[in-house]
């Protein structure tokens, strides 16, 4: 039998990565998912799912990002953007998207849009799981990641008709 | 384009797509253009941020050590709360012993103040120091048995240097029969002792005390019969001394010396 602590550890690096995108922010991110770790160890007796550990890990990390948002909007603290740690800025990638640009507009999305969009994009997860971390229907999920895909589009100046490209 | 086929493109993207459905798209070059793109944004997005899934995991979010502080924590906790009970618990029993009497003095403590007073009072007197003087002693007697409606001894302390000079009665309305008598002896150096003295019917308390009232002091002891308050400012010790005599010949039906030191 799987130890449930190992369960969790090969977890960290996906929590890591949704969390920090979530963030921009690596000191807040790796806070939300040592509170989200602990979360899942004090709970697990009484709520652990049945199913898979990652979404509801998911679920949780989503719900204290959501928290922390709203304490820090009731609280009036302000981020000081500068304070922000520089993306780097690699080499154009794919597509020959400025990356920090594709940051800086991902940033610009309502949360909603931004939680689905990295859930699908980044984290590979199935729509169904996704929409299940999120608490919405698939079809509100679709409708959320097709705003926040247009969106960045628009933001990106990718026109919508790049160089064709053929498959076979 | 149509919203539906820009689900069915995501889906293509975000491989939700069986493979009939991804075939009937990958025959549309419009499509796959428009499906290009999105892959392009999709590997953008990955690219900007799986990084941070690769990078070593610091010490903090092993869920090992994790729960290793959590169980530490959950002992801390407990520890302390135990710690706040036993500490509660301390206070509350210090609290009860400590409690302070109840504001109207016990009867005993009044009897105990009402002798003092008398002795103050008294003892300052010289040609009335006494009612009745000692030397008549069985009339004294007689006479205080029948107010204090009890059968009372003259105690006789010649022994330990004292002599009796006489007594008197005084009132004790806080008691039943509203009466007391007191008693005083006298040193050779002139140095007086008053023995205050009521029946014990009804009267709760324990069964001695010593109060300290600066230049004199007061034992106070009873028994089924009498209370007696001895007053004066001899040394703790001799007093004590001399109510075990006391109490001897003043109840001579009692078995022995009902005083026993503290």
């Amino acid at each position: 039998m799987v130890d449930f602590r190992d369960e969790l550890q090969a977890c960290v690096p996906a929590l890591r990565r949704y969390a920090r995108a979530l963030t921009r922010n690596i000191d807040h991110a790796d806070d939300l998912v040592q509170d989200c770790l602990e979360r899942a160890m004090s709970r697990r007796l009484l709520f652990r799912p049945r199913g898979p550990l990652r979404p509801w890990l998911f679920t949780i990390l989503t719900n204290l990002h959501r928290n922390t948002l709203r304490n820090r909007r009731r609280h009036g603290e302000m981020v000081d953007i500068d304070t922000l740690p520089d993306l780097a800025v690699p080499a154009p990638q794919p597509g020959h998207l400025a990356l920090a640009e594709l940051a800086r507009a991902i940033e610009t999305l309502p949360l909603e849009q931004k939680e689905a969009l990295l859930l699908v994009t980044l984290e590979g997860l199935p729509y169904a799981d996704a929409a299940a971390i999120l608490g919405i229907p698939t079809g509100t999920l679709m409708s959320r990641l097709g705003r926040a895909r247009s969106t960045l589009r628009a933001l990106t100046g990718t026109p919508a008709e790049p160089h064709l490209r053929t498959v076979k | 384009m149509s919203a539906p086929d820009r689900d069915l493109l995501m889906a293509y993207v975000d491989g939700q797509l069986d493979a009939g459905a991804r075939a009937a798209l990958e025959a549309d070059p419009v499509a796959m253009a428009e499906i290009a793109a999105l892959q392009r944004q999709s590997d953008a997005i990955r690219t900007l941020y799986a990084p941070a899934g690769a990078e070593p995991v610091p010490v903090r979010l092993d869920p090992h050590r994790l729960a290793a502080h959590q169980a530490r924590r959950t002992r801390a906790a407990l520890g302390r709360a135990a710690m706040f009970v036993a500490v509660l618990g301390l206070g509350i029993a210090a609290g009860w012993w400590l409690r302070p009497a109840s504001h109207a003095p016990e009867l005993y403590d009044r009897l105990i103040a009402n002798a003092v007073s008398a002795h103050t009072v008294y003892v300052a007197e010289n040609r009335h120091a006494v009612e009745v003087a000692g030397d008549d002693s069985a009339h004294l007697s007689s006479w205080l048995s029948n107010r204090l409606a009890t059968t009372l001894a003259m105690p006789d302390l010649s022994a330990d240097g004292f002599t009796f000079l006489g007594g008197r009665l005084l009132p004790a309305p806080e008691i039943a029969g509203g009466r007391a008598a007191q008693l005083m002896y006298e040193d050779g150096s002139g140095a007086r002792l008053t023995l205050y003295i009521t029946p014990s019917s009804g009267i709760d308390g324990p069964s001695y005390e010593a109060v300290d009232f600066g230049l004199d002091t007061a034992l106070y002891w009873a028994d089924d019969t009498f209370t007696c308050t001895l007053v004066g400012p001899q040394p703790v010790d001799r007093l004590e001394a001399l109510l075990t005599t006391i109490a001897a010949q003043l109840s001579p039906g009692s078995p022995g010396s009902p005083y026993r030191a503290l």
